[in-house]
């Protein structure tokens, strides 16, 4: 096996105890150092099988394999340490009466080294920015720093995987470009990264391969160029591509696929309009 | 066309805060616009709609000052329900706005409380259930809902009281693609075919830039500009001030300015960028 | 609670009307609190779990309700049994400690008090969700209103059910959350863990609850409530032949059990 490759799904199917059979037949790879964003309509399947990476669901049919283990017999808690999970909403996790306390709680109930896991806190709380927040009550922070406090939570396991659950949903532009940076800048340090997430847009902008679900099932797979050009095929799925993306299609790009504003604008100023010049002087 | 909501010089502080919410707010509203209320989180906007109804200053307390007309009501002295009647607020979780168990009470709530005869709320309760889409759902429980068939129930719900203004307060931000889609395509719906005057706060630009008539940027709880689609999104300093991110074709067709292009105007959709590249090859 | 469904779901009592049930339940609830004798409680038990039976209503949800009341029970029969003012000497314990109440002895009052006590929890244990498994929240508001219960009684009452669900769902997502985190929340690991592990579940459940309570206040006074007019209902309900000859059973039975207590009967 690959030593590469950090969670495996085998052909796993997935049913409610009602019988709603959520996830058909799907068969996933994630590798050390992804980023990778799973996308789809509500219902589509893509938090029920992201659910699964963790242990928070263990498959009706089929193996989940976690750092080559198979989750069926295994704990959440003991899966946190390997692939750490962070919710959408920050407060349906925060209770103590301080950032520090918060951060060392997950440890510290895991039956850490007392000393380790102080040292593990002062570490994570420099590193993501909390440093002076340290004896305030969570929620006496900010939205922005209450979400960071959770991925500190989460980060407290020292886990190699990265789950982020919506983590732009109901935002701001600013709210979601500073927690993006958060999980590019996890990224950069060699995590793994995944995200649910319907925000098309910083999919293009940050993930660097796409999963997207239908009807519990893989439609469209592959890197955020393969998959955002496919125009048609997202629209029957009700998603839609970034507007430059559209825009380029518009105007009969065949040979780039364009993602993002400065490639747009390159190829304008490059291959569209190169017969004209700009008042005063040449093209760039 | 008529003066529908006046604000003059409006500002108002929560209880036991210091700092105002929104801070000398002026701006009115004629009959049938489209408002886009924008700004940065904190900014004021979900205080601003609060004002509309009457929610603020009589549920939150706290302190108020300026002029306040909305459809010929006073919301310092009228009754919350004599405004329900005029405005129709939806807040961003449709979840927490129902607690109803079946969709036809939920909708039946607010006329009930009116004390409309029978006949009436059940007439009510059909008409606001086909506009929005939900016609045939009568019984199943509002939790059995998607997010989009949720949030539409809450817009169904104040239809019922037939006011003229609908006030929604980033009402798919939380929701999936398909159900904002849903939702904004019957908010659109409401204001060109029914003609109701509607605010929406909104962080999707790509939809103000192509539904609404004007823009209200709320920004630090202030109103710092209140203009058309197209000057707003063109004001490159402003937004990005504000923090907010115009539709993409702003920045590119912005990114061909400063490279010298001689643009006519910034465009805000698709089809404008089309029309100005058009013309650019040809001029 | 976690994971109880009280929802209204279909039964043979759903023809009845909502008011019909409430004066057999009243009528229920006064005989339970009039007779102190176990035997004569056993009989309204008895009764009751006949209906739920014909209610047509699940046993597991009986079994589920039971074991949540197991730890108050096994309390309340404790207490009862050591602290009832009894004069029939069973057992002694120890030397009279008048500071608290206790003569000493375990008594054979205070035992058969403390079966009744726990028997007429039982009993209303049984017959509350009966109500409200068998009756639809529009329907019960209703007849809570035509029996002239405050329509801001009858509403906090109805819509704290209605939105059970709902802090349900909440606190199944906040456990998931916090078992990412490595809280634990099976029977493993001591009491104070134990503790911790609900203080994790509890405060996020609380503070939630409150925020939304607050959403749910603006929606519900941007829909009139609390308006000055009359308020009006689009359900409306009518009695029937079967619900005047059950409310007239009630009666008799309620008048039967007055009639027996005044004469003596019922009390140990």
């Amino acid at each position: 096996m690959d030593n590469n490759v950090v969670i495996q799904c085998e052909n796993i199917c997935f049913s409610y105890p009602n019988g709603v059979q959520a996830i058909q037949n799907v068969s996933l790879t994630i590798s050390q150092g992804d980023y990778i964003a799973f996308v789809g309509q509500n219902g589509s399947g893509k938090t029920t099988l992201v659910k699964h990476f963790n242990g928070l669901l263990k498959p009706t049919r089929g193996k989940v394999l976690v750092f080559g283990e198979e989750t069926t017999n295994k704990k959440v808690s003991y899966l946190s340490r390997k692939v750490g999970y962070v919710f959408q909403n920050p407060d349906d996790m925060l209770f103590c009466t301080s950032v520090i306390e918060e951060i060392a709680y997950g440890p510290r109930m895991l039956g850490m080294d007392p000393e380790e896991v102080k040292k593990k806190v002062e570490n994570i709380i420099i590193e993501l920015g909390l440093d002076e927040y340290r004896e305030t009550h969570p929620f006496a922070l900010s939205l922005g720093d209450r979400q960071r406090l959770a991925v500190a939570c989460a980060l407290s396991l020292d886990p190699q995987v990265f789950v982020f659950d919506e983590p732009t949903t109901g935002q701001d532009y600013f709210g979601s470009k500073s927690i993006m940076s958060l999980i590019d800048q996890l990224h950069q340090k060699g995590k793994t990264i995944v995200i649910i997430t319907h925000d098309m847009p910083i999919v293009a902008e940050h993930a660097k391969r796409v999963v997207v679900m239908n009807k519990g099932q893989v439609a469209l797979e592959g890197t955020p160029e393969e998959v955002f050009t496919q125009i048609d095929k997202l629209q029957s799925l009700s998603l839609k591509a970034p507007q430059v993306t559209m825009l380029a299609r518009e105007l009969g790009t065949q040979e780039k696929t364009i993602l993002h504003i400065p490639e747009m604008v390159d190829w304008l100023t490059q291959t569209y309009l190169p017969a004209i010049k700009p008042a005063g002087g040449e093209i760039s | 066309m008529q003066t529908l909501v006046d604000f003059q010089h409006v500002s108002y502080s929560y209880s036991k805060t210091s700092t105002p919410a929104i801070e000398d707010v002026s701006f009115s509203i004629k009959a049938g616009e489209f408002i886009a209320l924008i700004g940065p989180s904190g900014a004021g906007k979900s205080t601003l709609c609060y004002c509309f109804n009457g929610c603020i200053p009589q549920l939150f307390g706290g302190s108020m000052s300026g002029n306040l007309h909305i459809a010929g009501c006073d919301p310092f002295n009228d009754g919350i329900p004599i405004l329900a009647q005029h405005v129709g607020l939806v807040v961003q979780n449709a979840r927490t706005q129902l607690f109803n168990v079946t969709v036809i009470q939920e909708v039946a709530f607010g006329c009930e409380n009116l004390g409309l005869p029978r006949e009436e709320i059940s007439q009510r309760v059909t008409q606001a259930l086909e506009i929005v889409g939900l016609s045939g759902l009568e019984d199943r429980e509002p939790t059995a809902l998607s997010g989009g068939q949720q949030q539409r129930l809450a817009i169904a719900c104040v239809l019922a009281m037939n006011p003229e203004i609908l006030v929604l307060d980033e009402p798919t931000s939380e929701l999936d693609p398909l159900g904002a889609e849903q939702v904004m395509k019957l908010i659109a719906r409401l204001n060109r075919e029914f003609g109701k005057t509607i605010v929406l706060v909104t962080h999707d630009m790509d939809f103000v830039a192509k539904y609404t008539n004007r823009v209200l940027l709320l920004h630090d709880h202030r109103l710092v500009k209140d203009d058309i689609p197209a000057n707003i999104f063109s004001d490159f300093d402003l937004l990005s001030k504000a923090r907010i991110r115009p539709p993409q074709v702003c920045e590119v067709a912005h990114e061909l300015q400063t490279y010298g292009y001689p643009l006519n105007s910034i465009p805000i959709t698709i089809d404008e960028t089309l029309q100005v590249l058009r013309e650019l090859h040809h001029g | 609670m976690m994971n109880v469904d009280l929802k209204a779901r279909s039964s043979p009592l759903r023809v009845l009307d909502g008011r019909t049930k409430l004066i057999a339940l009243a009528v229920i609830f006064v005989l339970v609190l009039l007779f102190s004798h176990p035997a004569y409680i056993i009989g309204l038990l008895a009764f009751v779990m006949i209906v739920w039976v014909v209610a047509k209503l699940p046993f597991q949800m009986l079994k589920d309700l039971m074991s949540y009341f197991l730890v108050i029970a096994i309390i309340i029969l404790v207490v009862q049994i050591f602290f009832y003012p009894g004069t029939t000497n069973l057992i002694k314990i120890s030397k009279p400690l008048p500071a608290i109440g206790f003569s000493g002895f375990i008594t054979l009052e205070g035992i058969v008090f403390g079966i009744a006590m726990v028997l007429r929890l039982v009993v209303i244990m049984i017959v509350a969700p009966l109500m409200v498994m068998t009756t639809p929240l529009p329907e019960l508001m209703l007849a809570l209103v035509k029996l002239k219960v405050p329509y801001r009684f009858a509403f906090i009452m109805t819509t704290a059910l209605s939105l059970l669900p709902s802090i349900q769902n909440r606190a199944s997502i906040i456990q998931q959350a916090q078992l990412c985190r490595g809280i634990s929340y099976d029977s493993g690991g001591n009491f104070i863990n134990k503790l911790k592990a609900s203080v994790s579940l509890m405060i996020p459940l609380i503070l939630g609850a409150f925020r939304d309570s607050q959403t749910l206040e603006v929606a519900m006074n941007s829909r009139a409530f609390g308006a000055p007019t009359r308020r009006t209902f689009l359900l409306d309900s009518h009695f029937s032949t079967v619900d005047i000859i059950i409310i007239a059973l009630s009666l008799l039975a309620l008048i039967g059990g007055i009639a027996l207590r005044i004469q003596g009967f019922g009390t140990y």
